[in-house]
């Protein structure tokens, strides 16, 4: 469980360096992310999020700073990036913006292709992947991703990168834009993927009641730098500190500050909303024994 | 990855500098000056001229210099190409040779041709991207619609230009964004992009341009629906937050403008 996959050392990231465009992304993080785990990365818009993630594949190479996958420091250039690519699969913001094949089915087989798989591993992967997303290989290998809902377009590319069969999945922002059903539905799949694909899962999200729900560790991003790094419920109990900079807590752990506020003494390390009921009653409860006895 | 974003040519660089607070218009007009006078030039010493007048209208814009060179950057093949190609063949078969290559000789008079075709055209380049560096592509399509109105009765359709121009203008960076995010995104999926023939090759740019053109047509789509839905009906009776204004700046840079191009042209004389 503790072994690290991914390891950042001092990353630092300049975008268009000696332009006046200059930006500077990502200034000396530290970060590891442990096999098996799944790892929240949250922080404010333009904190560095998707640009710390490339690095995980050598998409992007660092300004300065080093990054090793499963213990081989990833050097862009070398043959060994495409063995990191294969380890770490990647899931780009509004990923359906990149389905290009005329079938469901080639789609998804493009990476084992790439791989230079023979067409019976392509054809078991592609319907493992589809299956993994919840897509019935039968119904929907056939049609045309373009056919499809905004939805279900992602879960093909989702599947997508499933077929490369990686260690490590990362996925920026898998819910934006979808509908509550559409959200629940991509969660639960990626869920389903850490808990029995043992997966390791980096989720980069705005939604903290997604982080809350899958996520054991947060990692949150502040103007390029790691701002906090701790367990999902500690993470979650400094709520001034994570407001200080724009983000918010769950809404059930906001609804234990509230009452907590209002003077009941709550716990406010609860994360869902069932835990939140639990503490809730469990106060209560412990209020009654007490006024009770008093009496 | 970041190459495609060095493509400086007809990106805006805001600043706050005097080039880039006149009028465009103005500009527009002076750069055509400069294109046409960067042709006329004869002989190196009008070059030289040119050159110092159009260092210190870069130095005035307050764009780096390194940063106005960097448009040079995607054509220095052309370049190489134009100077080698000048040295083998552009002196008049007489000329003084310098050495031989197999059944070619480069000629000294080659040689400085080709020197000075070189530096026309980098000047060339230099010039007109100094036009883009200090105008906004809003700025720009305005000047170019006025420039081009008393041409309508010809039936030169001005606004339309200038509203192509603007979107084409706009949507360039939007367009890279999307493709560099697009080549990314098939790379994580083991997409290799520059190895094999040429085949291969054209076979790999499948996967970028497909999904390219696709979020090429939504974009159309939805702008058109978006300027549709404000009432965009066409240049007829549109007016402008933005009224563009002749001042006393652009009178005086115009009459620079003038000074350094007879300078240029006439220094060759004297
Ligand atoms: N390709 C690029 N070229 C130049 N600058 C960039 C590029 N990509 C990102 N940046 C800049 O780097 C910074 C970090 O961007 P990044 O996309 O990593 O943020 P993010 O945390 O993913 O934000 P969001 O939540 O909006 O997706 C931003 O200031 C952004 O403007
Ligand atoms: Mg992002």
């Amino acid at each position: 469980m503790s072994d690290p996959v991914v390891v950042c050392e001092g990353l630092t990231h300049v975008y268009l360096r000696g332009t006046p465009f200059e930006s500077v992304a990502l200034r000396g993080v530290d970060l590891v992310v442990r096999r098996g785990e799944c790892l929240g990365l949250v922080g404010p818009t333009g904190s560095g999020k998707s640009t710390l993630v490339q690095h995980f594949n050598g998409l992007l190479r660092p300004t300065e700073g080093r990054v090793w996958v499963d213990g081989v420091e990833i050097r862009p250039g070398t043959a060994l990036v495409r063995e990191v690519r294969r380890k770490v699969g990647l899931l780009f913001q509004y990923p359906e913006h990149q389905l290009f094949e005329a079938t469901v089915f080639d789609d998804v087989a493009f990476g084992p292709r790439n791989l230079g798989l023979d067409p019976e591993e392509v054809q078991e992967r592609v319907r493992e992947s589809l299956q993994w997303v919840g897509l019935d290989p039968d119904r929907f290998g056939p049609r045309s991703p373009f056919s499809l809902s905004g939805g279900e377009m992602r879960r093909v590319a989702i599947a997508g990168v499933l077929a490369m069969r990686p260690q490590v999945l990362v996925l920026d922002e898998p819910t934006a834009g979808l509908d509550p059903e559409g959200r629940r539905e991509i969660l639960s799949r990626v869920r389903e993927l850490h808990r029995k694909a043992r997966l390791t899962v980096v989720l980069i999200s705005h939604s903290m009641d997604d982080v809350a729900r899958l996520c054991q560790r947060v990692v949150v991003l502040h103007r390029g730098q790691v701002f906090l790094d701790a367990p999902v419920r500690e993470a979650f109990a400094q709520a001034d500190r994570l407001r200080s900079i724009g983000l918010d807590v769950p809404r059930a752990t906001d609804v234990l500050l509230r009452l907590k506020a209002a003077g009941l003494p709550v716990r406010c390390d609860r994360l869902t909303v069932e835990e939140v009921c639990e503490e809730i009653v469990r106060v209560l409860q412990g209020n009654q024994r007490w006024s009770s006895s008093e009496a | 990855m970041e190459l495609l974003r060095s493509l400086t040519i007809g990106q805006y660089v805001p600043r706050a500098s005097p080039v880039h607070r006149l009028d465009p218009r103005t500009k527009i007009l002076a750069t055509t000056v400069l294109v046409v006078v960067v042709f006329l030039v004869r002989d190196f010493r009008g070059l030289g001229v040119f050159a110092a007048f159009l260092a210190a209208a870069v130095a005035l814009s307050q764009v780096p210099a390194g940063f106005a060179l960097r448009g040079l950057r995607p054509i220095w093949f052309l370049l190489l190409l134009t100077l080698v190609l000048q040295v083998f063949f552009g002196g008049s078969s007489g000329g003084t040779v310098l050495w031989r290559l197999g059944p070619f000789a480069a000629t000294r008079e080659g040689l400085v041709q080709g020197l000075f075709v070189t530096a026309r055209l980098v000047l060339l380049v230099v010039s007109t991207s100094l036009l883009t560096f200090t105008t906004s592509p809003v700025e720009l399509a305005d000047g170019m619609e006025r420039l081009l109105n008393p041409f309508r009765r010809l039936g030169v359709p001005a606004h339309e230009l200038a509203m192509m121009m603007t979107i084409a203008l706009r949507f360039i960076p939007t367009l890279v964004e999307e493709t560099e995010k697009i080549m990314k995104a098939q790379m994580a999926r083991g997409a290799d992009l520059d190895t094999g023939g040429p085949l291969r090759r054209a076979r790999a740019l499948v996967p970028i341009l497909v999904p390219l053109f696709v979020s090429a047509f939504r974009r159309a789509d939805e702008l058109a629906v978006a300027m549709e839905a404000r009432g965009y009906r066409g240049g007829e009776g549109r007016t402008r937050m933005k009224q563009l204004r002749y001042r006393a700046q652009d009178l005086w840079a115009g009459l620079v403008v003038l000074g350094a191009s007879a300078l240029v042209l006439w220094s060759g004389r004297i």
